[in-house]
């Protein structure tokens, strides 16, 4: 069932197009991600939904009512600020309890509700501490606590956790995708991180200069993208430019050294140049495992990763990473060594140059 | 390693003293004409003129009616213009950070505000006089347009508790808005977000939110207006002649030797202002704390 849906929204800061064209339709309950690098107009989409801009063109919806031109505060939709944005003046209980004094609600409501969001962000203990006197993850969870406390339609969240450390990035991370689970509320979150995204989302929106580059679930992002820019920004990628050698067995060709694809080439003919794509992790060395692919390459650099070691190889001219697994019994090879690679068939993405 | 370490253990005493270098000027200025005259100021007050140690002159501080009206005429004229000019330039200074004024106006505004709020005494009596005296123009100006002679048909007097607040309006208003500028670039634009997405009107944000945040240090600055004012003397006499006998006009009387001649009566009265600013500056200090952890 579509909760919130944006339909042709575009916004313009003068001659400046900062979302153009942004078409979406979120479910009820579903949690959405929009990853892109910074300025593509993550933050611009998510402040038109919250209010705080106004499209230029376009409706925003939620359960099908009009709010594209509805004030901020009359939206009912949560908002967790990059820099928390707590109320100084007030305790931690109190900045939760702020949206439902605002609305009038009875007094013994407000404290059974706080009650309950300290609870579910679990600062029982810091009820009655100021925003000073708590940690930068303490904080944002104050901030999640006010934003859910008034019941909203729908949570926007803009980098909620830039401004943490790693550590605490992760816990917080998995923290609020399970209060949001648990809820079943519908959320927006905004990030740069494709690691967040990928972890977090039920569906990511990937954007670039203002327009939606790919949409679809994290596995589709990673294992599927649709564009270079896509492939290039989630996960790391190998690209190259290549040769359609053989469209009918979708064969291409980077640097005369043959590949061959899973992608339907046929749309394609002989000599055309394309992008080829191949995540580091789905080489493997010849000894190792039989493929498809065997190409000649030459080992350029290995670096320690923790838990992954990264090889860089030349396939031809081009450079190539390759992942493998760490483990102590590892036989690397030497830098300089000749070598060979393979990688299946569907590991090939074929892009438009 | 080892040697850089050892090099680094081997320089503090050279640096050491180097360090105090740059503020020796200072500490020297410092003992001359803050130390000193302090010490002085406590000792005078408890000698008498034969030179020997009393306690007449403080107590005199509460038997001499005139003594405790100038105190309290000081105390009232600070404390109205601190609080008139307190609300006019934290209005200014609203409109042109928050308030969304061109850029342009904030920076004449902050330039004007730097260079007014320094302008007091002698020249400032004097412009005042010379708009606003009984020959001032514009006294003439109103009188030739409207047909009211202000010093005949009104209450108003240049020389008076009004006209002389009215003068100190003049540098108060623009160090409320030198303080108070920056202040306000503090409150943070989503704490006004945030307040709007949980329900909340303008109005509501500024009385639950800014306002509370940003009191300690309007009062702080009103606290620093009312001290700014207190202790201004050339103005006062320039402008009144000694008429208005504020606290600092009669400890002049007093030092300065004409009929009323007491220097350790002088001195105790200092001594009394002195207490008063270092109350007000203790106030001061702890609501500046207050709101320094609040908009950090
Ligand atoms: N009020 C504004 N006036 C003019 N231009 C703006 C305004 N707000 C945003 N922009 C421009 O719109 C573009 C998109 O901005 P936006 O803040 O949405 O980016 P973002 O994707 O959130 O980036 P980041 O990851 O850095 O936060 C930027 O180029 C920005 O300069
Ligand atoms: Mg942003």
């Amino acid at each position: 069932m579509t909760h919130l849906s944006l339909k042709n929204v575009s916004k313009h800061f003068g001659d400046f197009t900062a979302v153009n064209d942004f078409n979406l339709d979120v479910n009820k309950g579903e949690f959405v991600s929009f990853l892109g690098p910074s300025g593509c107009g993550k933050t611009t989409t998510l402040r038109m939904i919250a209010g705080f801009e106004i499209p230029s063109t376009g409706q925003i919806t939620i359960n099908g009512a009009d709010i594209t031109n509805k004030a901020p505060s009359q939206r009912n939709v949560g908002m967790v600020f990059q820099s928390y944005a707590l109320f100084p003046n007030m305790t931690v209980a109190q900045n939760i309890g702020f949206g439902l004094r605002i609305r009038k609600e009875k007094e013994a409501d407000v404290v059974d509700r706080v009650k309950e969001m300290l609870a579910i962000i679990n600062l029982e203990k810091k009820a009655d501490s100021y925003p000073y006197q708590l940690s930068g993850g303490q904080m944002q969870r104050v901030a999640l606590g006010r934003a859910l406390a008034i019941r909203p339609e729908v949570l926007l969240l803009d980098e909620p956790l830039s401004a943490l450390d790693a550590k605490i990035r992760i816990a917080l991370r998995a923290e609020i995708r399970g209060i949001q689970q648990k809820l079943g509320i519908t959320a927006i979150y905004v990030t740069h991180d494709q690691e967040e995204a990928l972890s977090l989302s039920d569906r990511i929106v990937v954007m670039r200069e203002g327009e939606m580059d790919q949409v679809g679930t994290p596995f589709q992002i990673y294992n599927f993208p649709t564009t270079v820019f896509v492939a290039n920004f989630v996960g790391t990628l190998n690209n190259a430019s290549a040769e359609v050698v053989d469209p009918a067995k979708s064969i291409i060709a980077i640097d005369g050294i043959q590949f061959e694809s899973a992608v339907d080439l046929k749309e394609r003919k002989k000599g055309d140049k394309v992008r080829v794509a191949i995540r580091p992790e789905r080489f493997n060395f010849v000894s190792q495992e039989k493929k498809a692919n065997i190409v000649d390459c030459r080992i350029e650099n290995i670096t320690f990763l923790g838990s992954i070691v990264r090889i860089q190889v030349m396939i031809g001219n081009s450079k190539f990473y390759m992942d493998t697994f760490n483990n102590p019994f590892l036989e690397l090879p030497k830098i300089g060594d000749k070598d060979q690679v393979t990688c299946s068939r569907e590991a090939v993405l074929v892009l438009d140059e | 390693m080892a040697q850089t370490a050892l090099k680094l253990k081997g320089s503090p005493p050279v640096s050491d003293w180097k360090k105090w270098l740059g503020v020796t000027p200072f500490f020297l200025f410092a003992i001359l004409f803050l130390v000193l005259p302090s010490l002085r100021l406590v000792m005078g007050s408890f000698t008498n003129s034969e030179g020997q140690f009393t306690f007449a002159n403080l107590l005199q501080l509460f038997q001499e009616q005139f003594i405790l009206d100038a105190y309290w005429l000081s105390i009232r004229i600070s404390a109205a213009t601190a609080i008139g000019g307190g609300i006019f330039g934290f209005l200014l200074a609203y409109s042109v950070t928050v308030g969304g004024l061109p850029k342009p106006l904030r920076s004449a505004l902050i330039t004007f505000s730097g260079v007014a709020s320094n302008f007091a005494g002698v020249p400032l009596a004097f412009s005042f006089i010379a708009t606003l005296g009984r020959t001032g123009f514009v006294t003439a100006l109103i009188k030739n347009v409207f047909g009211i002679n202000l010093y005949q048909q009104t209450e108003f007097d240049l020389y008076s508790f009004w006209g002389l607040s009215l003068t100190y309006m003049y540098f108060q208003f623009p160090l409320m808005v030198l303080i108070m500028a920056p202040a306000l670039d503090g409150l943070k634009r989503e704490w006004r977000e945030a307040a709007e997405n949980l329900g909340a009107s303008t109005t509501q944000y500024w009385l639950r939110v800014a306002l509370p945040v940003l009191l300690p240090s309007i009062l702080g600055s009103m606290i620093l207006l009312f001290g700014n004012a207190f202790g201004a003397y050339a103005t006062a006499y320039a402008l009144t002649g000694g008429r208005l006998g504020i606290i600092t006009i009669q400890i002049g009387a007093q030092i300065r030797g004409d009929v009323l001649h007491n220097p350790g009566l002088g001195y105790a009265m200092a001594m009394g202002m002195v207490i008063i600013m270092a109350i007000s500056l203790i106030g001061y200090s702890w609501l500046q704390k207050r709101s320094e952890r609040w908009l950090r």
